[in-house]
Parts: structure tokens; sequence; C-alpha cells
């Protein structure tokens, strides 16, 4: 244990951040404010372009992947710089955190460089098409079917919530292709582009706006699709469904670091004196530390829930803190509750009644609290399943 | 920043486990004595933490706490068999003040030491059997808590609160109604799941703590200010809830459950609560 970083972490982040300091677009530049998680103006397509071609968009990957074999620790140091700096890496987070690191762990060469190299380059776009109206915590009883006959899969059903589908190019679908087998082992990935005939997508409005789209229901009727679009081999979707959560999965407790830390800064005043100001201080610091933890070799997958559970909540129970601190001025909205940066598109016009609102994203998606628990309870602490 | 214990200490961390159990059945005296033979208490501050966390996990009736994280930073040295001290400005429920050989007082010209038996400090009766604290007679009494003092104290509460869930975890895997382990009721399996986030985040703090009096860091007050605010937080929560979950057999005298409960409030209580903490991790 030690509190500094090792000096091939610090030569590293010093490399980043000349790099960011000498490439970063202006502001006049990055005029153009993205719309939805799948919606990418042309200067942040761009702005992706550059980071993949000089390795610094996932310095994990390989060069030929935009990174640079970087170590995990120097990778916390690469999201780290990122989110000090207020920096988005990619506009599309669920196209390259999930979509495209799925690919190039379970896709063929020939996906790698049909789909993920796209993705990467941001040429395309692509959303995440997991849950359905009947399949939500219990992802493994979703139901769209697809139907293999030669070397077409004819896919129908629905899928819902699929953040940025109207913007997107490509879904990366779960689709059930046994209806025999036990419901873990049915299930395929499948690519799907949103062009294909017979996908009809429909935005919908957040708890925030009515206009505000990026939930969508995506309905799939009679679509074809090549049977070089499976990812992984056939029933085996499970797998690649834990592998797209369990990407990046290891440093996802940093976006709740990152929004903790705005709290931070931005209830800064609403918090002076107030004991919850020094729970935020102190969650936020455990949440760092437990997460450096996960770097070292005695990582635990399910430590993970660890982390998830306490960030989010921990984001929730804040935003509600600086909520009720503002009285009622937290009702104003739209209302600047933070800096503007240009590279970052959250929270500077957000009151802070949207604030509280949005950390329900966090408790709720990508697993809920709830479930969580049920993992902590059974795989650290074997409770019975 | 790496924030792993090494193979050295988690080592430690399993000799020190391992004896602690040996030794704990045996008078008092002669754990004391084990303790002291065995240089535990020179242990830099993260050894040091993980030692106390063992200690508090087995519900430690030795002066080891006072000794080493109450007595040492304020001297800067270890004393002639078993020592405390007085640096609330007050002197009112110290640890080991009335049985300790030497007695450090925070005054207002400096630190002094008295031997124990000079000092005439009165026992106070508390819940918990196994914590001495005494009541100290003595003038111009000055304010002045050591770092290691809070950290010492998170790191007993920690190991106070794994040791409740793990006597939970036991209970409620074995214990059957409605025809079902309790531990197979959601309501049982969030609270445990809840109580060990709890103990994690405070243990990480804890070793926070302990690792910037290792490194004399700036933020090393902060950092145990909030050791000590998650340590009585998440005593809290595992007091509700482990009393709760054992059921009334967690209210008698017999369960050991209850030695550890009051071990982890006593933590909380001394030396300044979690809500105090808080406030003051605001100015520190
Ligand atoms: C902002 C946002 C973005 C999203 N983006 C996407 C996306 O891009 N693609 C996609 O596929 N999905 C997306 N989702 C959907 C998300 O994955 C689901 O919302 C999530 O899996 C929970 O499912 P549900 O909403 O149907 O809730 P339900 O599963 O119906 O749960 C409702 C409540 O019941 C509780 N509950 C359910 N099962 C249990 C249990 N076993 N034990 C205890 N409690 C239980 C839950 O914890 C919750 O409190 C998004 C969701 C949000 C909020």
């Amino acid at each position: 244990m030690k509190l500094a970083d090792d000096p091939e972490v610090e030569e590293f982040r010093a490399q980043f951040s000349a790099f960011l300091d000498a490439r970063l677009p202006t502001e006049a530049e990055a005029r153009e404010r993205s719309h939805s998680s799948a919606h990418v103006p042309d200067w942040a397509r761009r702005w992706q372009r550059t980071l993949f071609e000089h390795g610094w968009l996932l310095p994990g990957q390989p060069p030929e992947y935009g990174g640079r074999g970087a170590t995990l620790p120097q990778q916390l140091a690469h999201l780290e710089e990122l989110a000090r700096r207020r920096i988005y890496h990619s506009f599309n987070p669920q196209g390259l955190g999930i979509i495209a690191a799925s690919l190039l762990t379970f896709g063929t060469e020939e996906q790698k460089t049909r789909w993920a190299v796209p993705i990467l380059r941001a040429e395309i776009t692509a959303a995440l098409g997991m849950s359905e109206p009947e399949a939500g915590s219990d992802l493994a009883s979703l139901r769209t079917r697809a139907v293999l006959d030669g070397d077409t899969f004819t896919v129908n059903g629905q899928k819902i919530w699929t953040s940025g589908a109207h913007d997107a190019d490509v879904l990366l679908t779960f689709v059930r292709t046994d209806p025999g087998a036990p419901k873990h082992k049915g299930i395929s990935a499948l690519l799907i582009p949103t062009a294909a005939e017979g996908v009809v997508r429909r935005p919908f409005g957040s708890i925030a706006a009515e206009d505000d789209h990026d939930f969508n229901e995506v309905f799939l009727t009679d679509v074809r699709v090549p049977r070089e679009n499976l990812v992984g081999p056939l029933n085996a979707g499970w797998r690649v469904a834990n592998g797209s959560l369990g990407h990046e999965r290891t440093l996802l407790w940093l976006s709740y670091a990152e929004r903790l830390q705005d709290l931070v800064r931005d209830a800064g005043d609403a918090g002076a004196g107030q004991e919850w100001y020094a729970t935020l201080l102190m969650d936020l610091t455990a949440l760092r530390l437990l997460g450096h933890r996960q770097l070292g070799p005695n990582r635990n997958a399910a430590e993970i829930s660890v982390l998830k559970l306490l960030g989010s909540e921990a984001v929730q129970s804040a935003s509600l803190h600086a909520l009720e601190a503002h009285g009622a001025d937290a009702l104003a909205h739209p209302a600047r509750t933070g800096p503007y940066h240009h590279m970052h598109h959250e929270d500077f016009v957000s009151s802070w009644f949207e604030r509280y609102a949005r950390s329900f994203a966090g408790t709720i998606a990508g697993g809920t609290s709830e479930i969580q628990r049920n993992i902590i309870a059974e795989r650290i602490l074997g409770l019975p399943r | 920043m790496e924030f792993e214990l090494d193979e050295e200490q988690r080592m430690l961390r399993r000799t020190v486990r391992e004896t602690v159990a040996k030794v704990r059945p045996q008078p008092e005296d002669r754990q004391w004595e084990t303790y002291r033979s065995l240089g535990w208490l020179e242990a830099p501050p993260l050894e040091l933490a993980l030692i106390l966390e063992e200690l508090g996990y087995a519900a430690d009736p030795t002066p080891f706490l006072a000794t080493a994280t109450w007595f040492a930073p304020l001297t800067g040295r270890l004393p002639e068999g078993s020592g405390t001290a007085v640096f609330d400005g007050v002197g009112r429920y110290v640890l080991e003040a009335d049985r300790a050989d030497e007695v450090a007082l925070l005054t207002k010209g400096g630190v002094t030491v008295v031997p124990g038996a000079d000092l005439g400090a009165q026992r106070v009766g508390i819940l918990d059997p196994h914590v001495h604290v005494a009541h100290v007679d003595a003038q111009a009494l000055s304010a002045g808590v050591p770092d290691l003092a809070l950290t010492g104290l998170a790191a007993t509460a920690v190991g106070a609160c794994r040791r409740v869930l793990d006597l939970v975890l036991a209970h409620v895997k074995q214990r059957t109604q409605f025809g079902q382990v309790l531990g197979s009721f959601q309501a049982v399996k969030h609270k445990a799941a809840d109580m060990h986030v709890a103990v994690e985040r405070a243990r990480a703090l804890t070793h926070f703590s302990a690792l910037t009096i290792a490194e004399d860091d700036p933020r090393r007050t902060k950092a145990a200010h909030m050791a000590k605010a998650a340590a009585g937080e998440c005593q809290r929560l595992v007091f509700r809830h482990g009393l709760q979950l054992f059921g009334a057999m967690g209210f008698t005298w017999e369960n050991e459950l209850q030695l550890h409960l009051k071990r982890a409030q006593a933590c909380d209580l001394l030396l300044g609560t979690a809500s105090a903490h808080r406030k003051a991790l605001l100015t520190a």
C-alpha cells in the first residue's frame, strides 16, 4: 500500500495530459451539442478519431484498436485525467464502452474490422438492445425471437429503454434462439443495423423533459439479419451479455466518483458546515480507495457490485441533500448548477431537481441496487440463492 | 496510489488472527504479555491498524489500544508496561486510566508523564465489561487528540463490526423458520449486504488514515476524522441490523454477540461520535 502512483503511471498521465493540452478541440469548434447518447456531432467524431489514431481512446487495447497496451492503473489514470478536465472521450458511451469492447472480446476478425473499428473511429454509432417490456432485471427471460434459416436470422420482438437507438447505426441485441433450452442457454447476441427493413424506433421522453429523447422502443418485425452478425457462438449470448456488462466494469465506479466530485464542487456553498457534505467527501474517498483495490491481483468480480451500490447510492443521497439545501430555489428549471465545459455535456444547465431525478439512472440502469444487494449477499457473503 | 495489502501485510494479518484466536481464552495478563513479547506495540501505523482490527474482532480486554494509540503518539515512545494518555482537555472516560503503568497528560505546559498509581483515577462502570475507562482529576489539561488515537478506535470498531457480521451470517445460514433458512429471505440478505458495504467503506477509510499517518501526508487529520466517522456510521448500521437479525438470542447475556455490539458502540462514543467527526472534517 502506498499513496503515490508508480512512476510509469505518472509518466503515462503526463504524456496524456500533454496530448490533451495540444489537441483538445476549442470551444468554438465544439459548439454543437450532442442530444442523445448515440448522436455524435461532427467535431466530436473528429475528436474521437484523433484519440483513436494516437492510441488514447481505449489505452488498454492494442494500437489497431485505439490503444497502447496500457496497464489497468494506467487506464485508470487516463479516465481520471479525462474526468478531472471534464472531457468526454466519446459521445457514444455504450458504443465505445460496451458494444465495441464486446466485439473486441467476442467478435470474429471480420466483425472487429467491419463493426468495432468504425464504432471506435466514430464513423458509426451503436446502441445496446438488452431490456424488453417483460425483461428488466430478469434479463434472461427476454423473448425477442430470432429464427435461423440457412444463413439468415429472422427476428421478431421488441426492445425498450434502448438509449440512443434513434441516432444509432447499429444495435447489439440479445435474442432468443433456442426457446426449448433453459432460459440462460437459449440466448444469442446479434448485431442489427438500424437501417434494416422491419426495424422501427420510437424515441420517447425521459423524466427530465418530454423532448429529452434518449430512451427508445425498438420494434423488430421480420427483420432479416445475416448469420455473420452473430456475436460469439449460437446460444452463448448470456456469456456475451455478462461480458458486455462486465466490460470496463472494473472501472465503472469512476463514473460515480466523477459525479460525486461534481457534487463536491457544485454543492460546496449549500453544503458548507453540513454533515451530509462531510458524508459526500467520505463516500467519494471510500469509493476511490475501494476502486483502487480492484486494480490489484486479488480482484473479485462480485466486488464490483459493492462499488456500484456504494457509488450510485452516494450520488443519489448527496443529490437529494443538495436539492433540499436549495429549498424552493431548487425548482427553477433550467438552472445553472455547474460550470460550463464544452467537452462535457452534463449538469451545467440541469436544475438540482433534475440532477436528483437523474441520479436514479445510477440506481436502476445496469442492474438495480436491489440486484446488487442480492449479488453481494449471495456471491460474497454466501447466503443461499 | 496502491491500495492493496502486500504479501507481508497479509501474512501479518493471518498470523495475528491465528494468534489472537489462540491466546484470547487465556487470562488477561497472559494475553497482554504475549502481544507485548511479539512486538506488536511497535508496529507502524498500517500494520497497527491490521492488528487492532483483529483485536477488535476478538473483543480484546488488554490495554493494547490505549498503549499503542494513546500513550505512544503523545510521548513518542512506548511505556514501561502499559500506558494511556489524557488529551481531551477534560479527563473523562479515559481508556485504562485506572490501571495503566504510565499516563501521559497533555497540559497547557506540554506533555508530562506520571505513574498511573499516583493519578488516583476512578474507574467508571460501563456496559461493555471488557473496556476499562476512568475519570482523571488533573489540572491545566489541554486538548489535542492524536490522529492515531482516532484511527485506532476506528480499526477496533471495524473489527468488532466484522465480528458481528460474521456471527449474523453464521446464524442466518443455520437457523430455519417457515421451512427456510433465514438467510434465504431477501429482507435478511439486503441487511447483510448493507452491513458488508458499511464495513468495507469504514475499513478502507481506516486503512487510508493509517497510510496517511505512516507517510505523514498532509491529509492525515482529515483522514483520521473520516475513519472515525465512517467506523461510527458502520457500527450504527451493524448494531441495528445485527441485533435485529439475531432475534431474542441476541438479546441475551450468554450469546457473545452482545460483547461485540458493545465494543463497536463504545468505540463510537469515545473521543467523539460519527456526527462530531463529520463536523470536524469540514473544518480540519
Ligand atoms: C437511464 C436508463 C438508461 C437505460 N439504457 C438502457 C439501454 O441502453 N439498453 C437496455 O437494454 N436497457 C437500458 N436500460 C434499462 C435497464 O437496464 C433496466 O431498467 C434495468 O435492468 C431494470 O429493469 P426494469 O426497469 O424493468 O425494472 P424491474 O426489473 O421491473 O424492477 C423494478 C423494481 O423491482 C426490483 N426488483 C426486480 N427484481 C428484483 C429481485 N429479484 N429482487 C429484489 N428486487 C427486485 C428492482 O430492483 C426495481 O426496484 C436503461 C435504464 C435507464 C434507467
